[in-house]
């Protein structure tokens, strides 16, 4: 059996096709979650090995980057909410949002770029953090990956939150493009499970980088 | 019942606010966002407190309920009658906590102690035209636009003489001619009628208006048939649709095919450049939606020409330049990146022909598949189903008056509301595979008129506007039909397939009302009957005659609508001949001259703007828009592969230089048609597998105006004839004249010009930065050596003059030359503004390689050599490039850019003002 991955598809999501190929590149079985059928009771959001919460602008990032898909994955979803986070789960960038909002990572904030704008980069570089244990990491601690950046909402901020997340991804020295925290780019949930970054690997040409996260998620519920 | 939740930062500022308050001198800055909400009942406090939370749901933010707005402060909000994006956001999380909402508004506040408060919102964060600004708290009744069904307005025709049909053509905003009245009152006698009404007349002035029926195209000769004519007579395999539908269709690989489609929006992004600029990419993303049974969008492109930013603006009210500028880029930035298509190309141009109504121009891209990739075509019985945003009172008149060069008004404004698009955009998708639309096209300018009436023409059809939802309470027939509210998509679904579609489009949570049916009438026929419902109409039995009790707009046999044109003969247009030389210059002066040139819009940077495009998103990127170690330069082409596992690729460049338009319309066509071709070869794309799409812009009041468009158009037929290259997509605006404050201001006569090729393979395609120290940089290429048009010669003030001729049996031999030697190249850069100089400056950005050239003059290094590159050839292999490239070695890479910059007689031509003014001068001159 393929480990499944629930993708969470919200009014306003983009980034969901290249997110499902890339979990069905390492060997998965993703499948998308409509948020009417959620809503519907049709389909769950925790029926699956791995929940996803990709990128994109969720209900149009109306009253702030992920706050609509917060409010609904802590209402009328919070019980199927809860119970897939007890599985690996990885938001990314828009996705990042709704899960901080969403209680995954403690009281931490994803703030306005300090440019005060959205910004794009190509070839962002990221160190991965080497104390970091959780799945989605093994095997990448200390190294570089260079994947895309596109986010205008992605400043960490920790606020005075120290035990609900760690660091698991750096931006390399001197490039930090939204002004986070000590250059985080990612974090984890204190028990390593919910990975968190606002860039975007599955956008990466090189296939090894675009895979590297995935397939550790992949491997950690075979 | 109506709440206000007022959401501020609690500590520090944050950094957008920070920053305009530095660019407005004003320390003490605050600003925040206002909600309103109205409730359909009275919210207990705990329901209150719950909406607060989600809205405060963010470090360091408090918000407090109820708070009117503070003594000092000044509130932005918009209009009454113009919907908040976000109100259906606001009522979707009432709705999630459990309390029920009616409306929502976003306003946004602003205090500080400083007496200039007011007068800087005015001048840069405020739009007259549908916005209103408060100083004290405004009171609502309801947040939920108000408007009224007016029974529709009779005139009889019959009567009446030139004058008074004259005058009633031009009442309200309309913009119909004399000979457009007297066809109307051709049609009234024609039908019998006793009257016809407002709504007929709205509706043939959008009809008719030059947007739509290309009037002037047609009055000139049957322009489009001319373009059409010869890539027919090309014959080119690949070309599956052109010109009969919202974009063109060319062949890919594998069974898919790629639509292509520029648009542009003009007149409004005259008025607001922020929802100009944002309805005008999403206009176009709608097109390659709207494609055969609907194309996927792929990649979007993206230009700008405006004034000089230092300029005010030459009407009163109006935006200036500067202004325009950063609308421009955030609304691209907004469309854009939430629709989720990645940003393959965009640049912005200062030319003061554009200071009164600037250039917006947006392309896209889109992949389908070959069996869809032909239009629809519906079929008697199917429904008239919309989907999408709200109809409101905005943009009307847009088309009409767009096209006649008119002043637009308040409701000409569009609003731009991406979401709803994203929503449908995949439901299309899944529509289209599941076969559930047997045609589709987008509502855009003019509307549903528009959309209806020629979608409705294979068969006939009937809509009744009372079933189309809208943004107010209600409103006049006419206003339903004309209204340019964006995002929606008009379908033709089979009567068996209705509930399978009502289910995908719920899914996606797309809005969707079937509005009317495509019947065997050959009529076009609108009604208003409230009586008669959407359930009732779906009920009905396919061929039945839609019975009610309302009010008739019209109800008029198609071929009763057609106009014809009146012809105006042309002669040829006239050329320059007057020969303009190069002024030699020292090295030292050189090097003065290329800081100028690189800090130049056309050359330098546009960091400012690119870096808040999403370029990647989708991961399709292979290729652009920016190369170099630091990714910072940007590429002359973009290439994507848009099929998973394949690695076939699509590659889209541009070509266009108004000041070579401002010189010579007809020489400048040919040379911006082959530039493009050359650099699709210089990429690695055979001649047979480009095509392209034209985005002609013309001043409709200037000397000559109509002899360069037909001379523009006409040479456009031979360079298709001759390269096999054929047009497959365009548009035309011909209302490039505006009687401005300071006088007539007319674009010059021209045509954009944007190229879509496709490779097999990405292996086959060649890059442009240069990969190693020792290889020498060689010129081919044509050369096109007058300094008319070039970045260089406006900085030096050269009088403008004659442009170089091409011959083009020798770019046929170049072409072939190039395609034989690709082998041979290690990198190539296509040569564009700023000329050799620039592309060798830009070299050195992009790969921190220094070159020593061998030899230069103001000429060799200046004139912008279109049909040219710049490549990178190992020493040994130099003499192995063929006579037909006509290849000058330039000189040899080596050291670095600290080290050796472009060094010229020992003279560093590219110091480092140079390199900060290439950096720095777009963001300085508009942020």
């Amino acid at each position: 059996m393929k480990p499944t991955v629930n993708v969470l598809y919200l009014p306003g999501t983009n980034c969901q096709e290249e997110t499902v190929r890339a979990f069905a590149e390492v060997g998965a079985q993703p499948r998308m979650r409509f948020a009417a059928d959620l809503l519907s009771g049709a389909e769950r959001l925790d029926d699956a090995d791995i929940l996803c919460i990709p990128g994109g602008f969720s209900f149009g990032d109306h009253l702030g980057g992920g706050a609509v898909a917060a409010a609904l994955l802590r209402s009328h979803l919070a019980d199927q909410f809860e119970a897939a986070r007890t599985r690996p789960l990885i938001g990314i960038c828009n996705g990042f949002q709704i899960a901080v909002r969403g209680g995954c990572f403690g009281k931490v904030g994803l703030k306005v770029n300090s440019a005060g704008t959205f910004h794009n980069e190509e070839n962002q570089r990221h160190v991965v953090d080497s104390e970091n244990d959780s799945p989605w990491l093994t095997g990448l601690g200390g190294q570089t990956l260079a994947f895309p950046c596109a986010h205008g909402e992605g400043r960490f901020d920790p606020g005075t939150e120290t035990e609900g997340y760690r660091v698991a991804l750096r931006y390399e020295k001197d490039s930090n493009p939204d002004g986070s925290f000590e250059d985080v780019a990612g974090i984890t949930s204190a028990d390593g499970l919910a990975f968190g970054l606002m860039d975007h690997p599955e956008r990466a040409m090189d296939r090894e980088v675009r895979l590297a996260f995935f397939e550790n998620g992949v491997r950690a519920v075979r | 019942m109506i709440h206000k939740f007022s959401v501020r930062s609690a500590g520090v500022a944050e950094p957008d606010i920070r920053e305009l308050g530095r660019s407005w001198g004003l320390d003490d800055l605050e600003v925040w966002r206002d909600y309103y909400v109205e409730f359909v009942d009275a919210p207990d406090a705990a329901a209150l407190a719950g909406v607060a939370a989600v809205l405060g749901d963010q470090l360091d933010v408090e918000v407090s309920l109820d708070q009117p707005l503070p003594a000092g402060a000044v509130q932005v909000a918009y209009k009454r009658g113009v919907v908040d994006n976000e109100s259906d956001s606001i009522i979707t999380v009432c709705g999630l906590l459990g309390v029920k909402a009616r409306a929502g508004k976003v306003a946004t506040g602003y205090r500080s102690a400083s007496p200039r408060l007011r007068d800087l919102i005015l001048s840069t964060r405020f739009n007259a035209t549908i916005e209103e600004l408060h100083d004290e708290e405004p009171r609502y009744d309801t947040l939920v636009p108000q408007g009224h069904y007016d029974k529709a307005a009779q005139f009889d025709l019959r009567g009446l003489g030139d004058d008074e049909l004259a005058a009633l053509g031009t009442a309200g905003g309309r913009n119909l001619t004399l000979a457009q009245m007297k066809h109307v009152q051709h049609v009234q006698i024609t039908l019998g009628d006793e009257f016809v009404t407002d709504v007929l007349l709205e509706a043939l002035d959008a009809r008719w208006s030059d947007h739509c029926a290309h009037t002037t195209w047609k009055s000139l000769g049957g322009l489009l048939g001319r373009l059409v004519q010869a890539a027919k007579d090309v014959g080119n395999p690949n070309v599956l649709s052109m010109f009969h539908d919202n974009a063109g269709v060319w062949d890919f690989y594998d069974g898919h095919a790629i639509a292509i489609k520029a648009e542009t929006h003009n007149g409004p992004s005259a008025i607001s450049g922020y929802f100009g600029q944002l309805t005008k990419l999403g206009g176009v993303l709608r097109d390659i939606l709207g494609t055969g049974l609907s194309a996927d969008p792929i990649g979007s492109f993206e230009y700008t020409a405006i004034g000089e930013p230092e300029a005010p603006a030459p009407i009163k009210g109006r935006p200036d330049a500067r202004r325009l500028a950063g609308e421009t880029i955030r609304a691209i930035k907004e469309y854009g990146n939430t629709f989720g298509v990645p940003m393959m190309s965009s640049r912005m141009t200062f030319h003061p022909g554009y200071r009164a109504k600037p250039f917006a121009l947006g392309g896209s891209i889109g992949l389908l598949p070959v069996e869809a990739a032909q239009r629809g075509t519906p079929r008697p019985g199917d429904f008239v189903v919309l989907i999408g945003g709200l109809t409101g009172n905005e943009g009307i008149h847009g088309a009409s008056a767009s096209s006649a060069g008119a002043t637009m008004d308040t409701t000409a404004v569009q609003i731009g509301a991406p979401l709803e698009q994203v929503k449908f955009r995949k439901a299309l998708i899944e529509l289209r595979e599941e076969g559930c639309m047997s045609a589709l096209t987008d509502v855009g300018g003019a509307g549903l008129n528009s959309a209806v009436g020629e979608i409705g023409e294979a068969c006939g059809v009937w809509i009744n506007t009372a079933l189309v939802p809208l943004k107010t309470a209600a409103l006049p027939m006419w206003r339903i039909l004309l209204s340019e509210s964006q995002e929606r998509m008009l379908l033709a679904v089979p009567p068996e397939h209705q509930v399978r579609a009502k289910k995908i489009l719920d899914r996606h949570m797309v809005r969707s009302t079937v509005i009317g049916r495509f019947a065997d009438t050959g009529r076009y026929h609108v009604f208003h009957a409230p009586d008669l419902t959407e359930e009732a109409l779906i009920a009905a039995a396919p061929d039945a005659a839609p019975v009610h009790q309302g009010e008739t707009g019209f109800d008029v046999a198609y071929d009763l609508l057609d106009i014809e044109v009146e012809r105006q003969e042309v002669g040829p247009p006239p050329r320059p001949s007057d020969v303009v030389e190069w002024p030699e210059l020292a090295p030292t002066q050189l090097a003065g001259l290329l800081e100028e040139v690189v800090a130049d819009a056309e050359v330098a940077s546009q960091h400012f703007a690119d870096s808040q495009y999403d370029s990647t998103v989708q991961g399709n990127t292979w290729y652009g828009p920016h190369y170099g170690t630091e990714h910072s330069v940007r590429t002359a082409y973009w290439a994507g592969t848009p099929v998973a596992g394949s690695p076939a690729a699509a590659v889209l460049n541009t070509a266009f230089n108004p000041w070579m338009f401002d010189a010579d319309p007809v020489a400048a066509t040919r040379q911006m048609f082959v530039s493009a071709i050359a650099g699709q070869v210089l990429a690695g794309v055979a001649v047979k597998d480009i095509c392209m799409c034209d985005n002609f812009y013309t001043p409709h009041l200037s000397p000559h105006w109509r002899e360069w468009l037909v001379g523009m158009v006409d040479e456009l037929a031979v360079l298709v004839r001759h390269f096999g290259v054929p047009l497959i997509s365009g548009k035309d605006s011909s209302a490039g004249s505006v009687q401005t404050d300071e006088g007539l201001v007319s674009v010059p006569p021209a045509v954009f010009l944007s190229a879509l090729g496709k490779v097999p393979h990405t292996d086959g395609l060649l890059r442009e930065q240069w990969t190693t120290a020792g290889n020498v940089l060689v010129r081919v290429g044509l050369a096109t050596s007058s300094p008319v048009g070039t970045v260089a010669a406006r900085k030096l003030g050269l009088p403008v003059g004659a442009l170089d001729d091409l011959e083009l049996s020798d770019v046929d031999s170049y072409l072939t030359a190039l395609a034989a030697s690709r082998h041979l190249l290690r990198s190539g850069a296509r040569i564009g503004a700023g000329g050799v100089a620039a592309t060798l400056a830009q070299g050195v950005l992009a790969s921190g390689i220094g070159v020593k050239l061998e030899s230069g003059t103001t000429e060799s290094l200046f004139a912008e050599h279109r049909v040219g590159a710049v490549v990178e050839v190992a020493p040994e292999d130099v003499a192995a490039l063929p006579a037909e490239l006509d290849p000058v070695v330039l000189g040899t890479l080596e050291g670095t850019l600290e080290g050796t910059g472009i060094v010229l007689e020992g003279v560093d031509l590219f110091a480092p003002a140079a390199r900060d003014g290439w950096l720095n001068s777009f963001t300085a001159r508009i942020a």
